[in-house]
C-alpha cells in the first residue's frame, strides 16, 4: 500500500519521512526545503508483521490551490496517483491554520490520519490539545507525533493507524458544512474556503486550551529585532559566516584533515612498497600519481568540507536562515528578485543543482530564470577544496579567504541581478510573504546525519568521476600524439600539454597562462574538485596538506614555487573558477529549470563573461597595487573584457529602445 | 612487462571499470551526478 | 487604513485585499488572511513586517502590506 505525506510548509514532513524510512533528505528549518515527491519503504520495525508500505514525501502546501508549482506536485498526486491513506501532517502549534488544508484532503475520500506533529513544543508553550475529541469531530485517527525525536515519536501508532484504517471497509464521511454548495461555482467556492475556516475555528474553539495567545511578544520576536535590524543584520550574518568557516578552515577542519592525509600517505607509501621498483614507471605512476595521488589530494579535504557542512546544517536547523532571507529582501528587491530567492542560494552552498531546483518555489519566470542562473556563483561543497587549497598555498590558511569568497558572490548575484533586470527590461516587482519558522536549539545529531550523507556522497564522488578524470589526465600527460612517452624534463610535448596550451593564452591577462592551469580549469567543469585533483597529477603534488606542520598545505612555500604564480594571479585563479559556469551537472539542472535555450545559453555566456572580468580585474588591479605596474596581457584582456561589457551593453540598450518604442505607441 | 606490471595494470583496469560502472548505473537510475548531495535522486519509479 | 500604516503590537481586523496578483488573494486566504480576521503586527524589521495570522508568524514586505486594507474601527489593543 502506499501511504501519501502531505501538510503545510515546515510542518516536518521529510523529517518524519526520514524517521520512518531511515532516509537522510535534505530538512531545514525553513518552509520550502521539499520542492520533488520522495518515495520510500516504511521501516518494518514500524509496521504489523508481513505489511509492505511505501510512503512518499510530499512538498508542503497550505490548500489545494496551489500557488507555486512546487504545490501543485501535491495536488497532483493526492488527486491523480489516489494513493491509499494520506498521512496529514498538521503543526501542533498552529491547528488554526493547517485543518484548514485537512478538511480539504478529507473530502476527497481517502482515508486521513492526520499526525499532529511538533506536540512537544506544544507541552513547553502550555497549549493543550484534546486528539481524541479532534478525532471524534474529524472521523479521523489522530496520533500526537514528535518526529524528531525517535525514541518517543509515536511514528509506530500512526503507522498502526494508517494500516488499520486502509483495512477498514467503511468509507470516513468528511465533515458536513459543505452540503449543497457547488465547488466550481467562483462564488460560491469562496462562500464555502469561508465556511471551511468557520468550521475549522469552531473545531481549534472546542480541542485547544492557550494560556499564551500566539499574538502576544515573545522572546523569539526580542531576537528577530536583532538578528533582522535594518543596520546589524547584515554584519551579524557576516560574523556567523565568519565563524562557520574558520571553524571549518582554521581550525578543526585542517587537525582533521592533518590525520587523513596521514593515513592516505601511509597508503600511498604501503602501495609504493608493493609494487615495488622494477615495474614500469609510467604503469606504476599512473597508480599512485594519477589514481591515488589524484584522489587522495581531493579527499584531503574532505574533513574540512564535513565540518562546514556540520556547521551550516545547524544554521539551517536553527532557524536563522529564514531571518537571512528576510534581511535580503530589501537588497534583492532592488535587483527586481525577492528574499525568496535566498533560499536557493543558501541550499546552493551545499551543491549548486538541489539550490537550482529549489527555485520552483518562485512564482515569477523571470525571477525564477534569473535565481537559477545566479545561484551557481554561491560555493557549492565541491568549490571548498579550490578554496582551501589556495588559501592554504597562498594565505596562510586565513578564514577570510573563504569568507570574503562568500560575501563576494552574494556580491556577484546582486550585480548581475541588476544587469540581468536592466537585459530583460522587466521591471516587475513581486510580493515577498514567508512563515518564519521558530527558532530552535539545533539538533547535533541530525546535523551528524546530514554531513555524514553529504561526506559520503563526496566520497562516492571522489571514487567515480575524480578518479576517473585523474586517471584520463595522468595517461594525457604522459603520452605525446606520437603515442611516445614524454621524455623527462619536456612535459609540454605531452597531448594535455597541447590541448591546454592554445587555452592557456586567453588565461595570460588573467595571470595563470600556463597550460596546468589552463587543464585543471578544463577538467573542473566536470567537476570544480577537479581543479585540485589535475593540479595535484600536473605538478605532480600528491600531498598538499603536511603532517608534520599541521598546515593545510605542506610547505605552502615550496608548492608556492612548483606553481610558479604569485598570490595576486592564485586570488585571480580562484576566482574565475568559482564565478565561471559550474560543473555540467549543474549546467544540466538549469536547463531544466529555466526551460528556455535562448537563458541557458545567456546564462553560460554571462557566467563565462563575469569570471574572466572579474579574474582580470583581480590580476590586473592587484598587480598595479602590489608591484606598481600593469600585469602581463593587460592590452588583450582589456580587449575581451571590453567586447563582454559591449555585448551586454548592447542588450541594455536594445531593451531601452523596444520599452521607449512601446511606451510611444502606448501614448 | 613483468608479473607486477600485469597486476598493477589489472588493479588500474578494475578500479577505474568499477568507478565506471558506478557513474553509468547511477545515470540510469537518474542521478544527474554521482555523489553530489542529494541532485535529484528520485526512486519513483 | 494599509496594514501598512497600522502600529505594532495593535490587533486589526482586515477589510480587503487589493492585488493585481490574483493568486496572491487567494494564497492570503490559505493562510487565514481574508476579510474579517484578526491580524496583528508583532514587528517592524528592516524593510519587513512581522505578522501574526491565526497562530503563526509571517514576513510580509511592505509593498505587500500596503496591499492589505484593514476594516476602520475593529482595532483592539492588545493587553499582555
Amino acid at each position: 500500500m502506499k501511504i501519501a505525506l502531505t501538510g503545510n510548509p515546515n510542518s516536518g514532513k521529510t523529517t518524519l519521512f526520514n524517521s520512518i524510512t531511515g532516509k537522510i533528505e535534505h530538512v531545514g528549518n525553513w518552509p520550502g526545503v521539499t520542492v520533488e515527491k520522495k518515495e520510500g519503504p516504511v521501516k518494518s520495525s514500524l509496521l504489523p508483521k508481513g505489511q509492505s508500505v511505501t510512503v512518499v514525501d510530499l512538498p508542503g502546501a497550505y490548500s489545494m490551490s496551489p500557488y507555486t508549482s512546487e504545490e501543485s506536485i501535491t495536488r497532483d498526486f493526492v488527486m491523480d496517483e489516489s494513493p491509499d491513506v494520506i498521512v496529514n501532517i498538521v503543526d501542533a502549534t498552529n491547528i488554526s491554520r493547517s485543518l484548514f488544508f485537512t478538511t480539504q484532503l478529507l473530502e476527497l475520500g481517502i482515508p486521513v490520519v492526520v499526525a499532529l506533529n511538533k506536540s512537544d513544543l506544544n507541552s513547553k508553550k502550555g497549549t493543550i490539545i484534546d486528539s481524541a475529541l479532534l478525532s471524534e469531530v474529524l472521523n479521523c485517527p489522530v496520533v500526537d507525533t514528535i518526529a524528531t525525536d525517535s525514541r518517543n515519536s509515536g511514528l509506530g501508532d500512526l503507522a498502526e493507524a494508517a494500516v488499520s484504517l486502509k483495512l477498514k471497509k467503511a468509507k470516513q464521511p468528511a465533515p458536513a458544512f459543505s452540503k449543497g454548495i457547488d465547488p466550481n461555482n467562483k462564488e460560491e467556492a469562496e462562500e464555502l474556503d469561508k465556511k471551511r475556516y468557520d468550521f475549522v475555528s469552531s473545531v481549534v474553539k472546542r480541542v485547544e486550551r492557550r494560556t499564551v495567545s500566539s499574538s502576544s511578544q515573545t522572546g523569539q520576536d526580542k531576537l528577530d529585532r536583532i538578528v533582522a535590524h535594518k543596520w546589524l543584520g547584515l554584519p551579524i550574518f557576516a560574523a556567523v559566516i565568519w565563524v562557520v568557516f574558520s571553524i571549518s578552515q582554521s581550525w578543526v577542519g585542517p587537525w582533521l584533515a592533518d590525520i587523513l592525509v596521514g593515513w592516505i600517505d601511509g597508503f600511498y607509501g604501503l602501495v609504493e612498497g608493493v609494487i615495488g621498483e622494477g615495474t614500469n614507471p609510467v604503469i606504476s605512476s599512473l597508480l599512485l600519481d594519477g589514481i591515488i595521488g589524484g584522489v587522495g589530494a581531493v579527499v584531503g579535504f574532505l574533513p574540512l568540507i564535513m565540518v562546514l557542512f556540520f556547521m551550516l546544517a545547524l544554521l539551517e536547523d536553527s532557524g536563522y536562515m529564514a531571518r537571512v532571507a528576510l534581511l535580503m529582501d530589501r537588497y534583492f528587491k532592488k535587483i527586481g528578485l525577492s528574499g525568496k530567492s535566498i533560499i536557493p542560494m543558501i541550499v546552493g552552498t551545499g551543491c549548486a543543482i538541489p539550490g537550482i531546483m529549489a527555485t520552483r518555489t518562485i512564482k515569477s519566470e523571470r525571477q525564477r530564470r534569473t535565481t537559477a542562473m545566479l545561484t551557481p556563483f554561491m560555493p557549492c561543497g565541491a568549490k571548498l577544496p579550490i578554496i582551501a587549497l589556495f588559501a592554504g598555498v597562498f594565505f596562510n590558511d586565513n578564514a577570510w579567504v573563504g569568507t570574503s569568497m562568500y560575501f563576494l558572490a552574494i556580491a556577484l548575484i546582486i550585480v548581475s541581478g541588476l544587469v540581468i533586470k536592466m537585459i530583460t527590461g522587466d521591471n516587475s516587482v513581486s510580493y515577498f510573504i514567508m512563515e518564519l519558522p521558530e527558532y530552535r536549539f539545533p539538533s547535533f545529531k541530525r546535523a551528524a546525519i546530514s554531513m555524514m550523507s553529504r561526506a559520503k556522497a563526496f566520497i562516492i564522488k571522489a571514487g567515480t568521476i575524480i578518479l576517473v578524470c585523474n586517471a584520463l589526465v595522468q595517461l594525457l600527460q604522459t603520452f605525446t600524439w606520437t603515442g611516445q612517452v614524454v621524455p623527462e624534463g619536456n612535459p609540454g610535448a605531452s597531448i594535455l600539454a597541447a590541448i591546454a596550451s592554445p587555452l592557456a593564452w586567453i588565461f595570460i591577462p588573467l595571470g595563470f597562462g600556463i597550460w596546468q592551469f589552463a587543464a585543471a580549469a578544463i577538467t573542473g567543469f566536470i567537476a570544480k574538485e577537479n581543479v585540485v585533483g589535475t593540479l595535484a597529477v600536473t605538478f605532480s603534488v600528491t600531498n598538499f596538506i603536511d603532517v608534520e606542520e599541521l598546515a593545510l598545505v605542506a610547505d605552502g612555500s615550496q608548492v608556492l614555487s612548483v606553481f610558479g604564480i604569485g598570490s595576486v594571479a592564485a586570488l585571480s585563479y580562484l576566482i574565475f573558477n568559482l564565478f565561471t559556469p559550474p560543473c555540467f551537472a549543474a549546467i544540466g539542472s538549469m536547463n531544466s529549470e529555466m526551460e528556455s535555450r535562448k537563458w541557458l545559453w545567456g546564462a553560460i555566456g554571462f557566467q563565462l563573461g563575469t569570471g574572466y572580468v572579474m579574474a582580470f580585474l583581480v590580476y590586473q588591479l592587484g598587480t598595479l597595487f602590489t608591484q606598481g605596474t600593469l600585469g602581463s596581457g593587460f592590452v588583450g584582456g582589456l580587449i575581451a573584457s571590453a567586447l563582454f561589457v559591449g555585448v551586454i551593453v548592447l542588450q541594455i540598450s536594445k531593451t531601452r529602445k523596444y520599452d521607449v518604442q512601446r511606451n510611444l505607441k502606448a501614448a | 612487462m613483468s608479473v607486477m606490471d600485469m597486476v598493477v595494470v589489472g588493479v588500474i583496469l578494475l578500479v577505474i571499470s568499477l568507478a565506471v560502472w558506478k557513474i553509468v548505473r547511477d545515470k540510469k537510475r537518474g542521478v544527474k551526478c554521482s555523489g553530489c548531495p542529494d541532485s535529484g535522486k528520485c526512486d519513483c519509479h | 487604513m494599509t496594514l501598512n500604516e497600522g502600529s505594532i503590537d495593535q490587533i486589526y481586523r482586515v477589510g480587503d485585499v487589493k492585488t493585481d496578483d490574483p493568486g496572491m488573494k487567494e494564497f492570503l486566504f490559505s493562510l487565514g488572511c481574508y476579510p474579517g480576521e484578526r491580524i496583528c503586527i508583532i514587528s517592524r524589521l528592516s524593510s519587513a513586517l512581522v505578522v501574526n495570522i491565526k497562530d503563526a508568524r509571517y514576513s510580509l514586505d511592505s509593498d505587500l502590506a500596503s496591499a492589505i486594507i484593514l476594516s476602520d474601527g475593529a482595532a483592539e489593543s492588545l493587553v499582555v
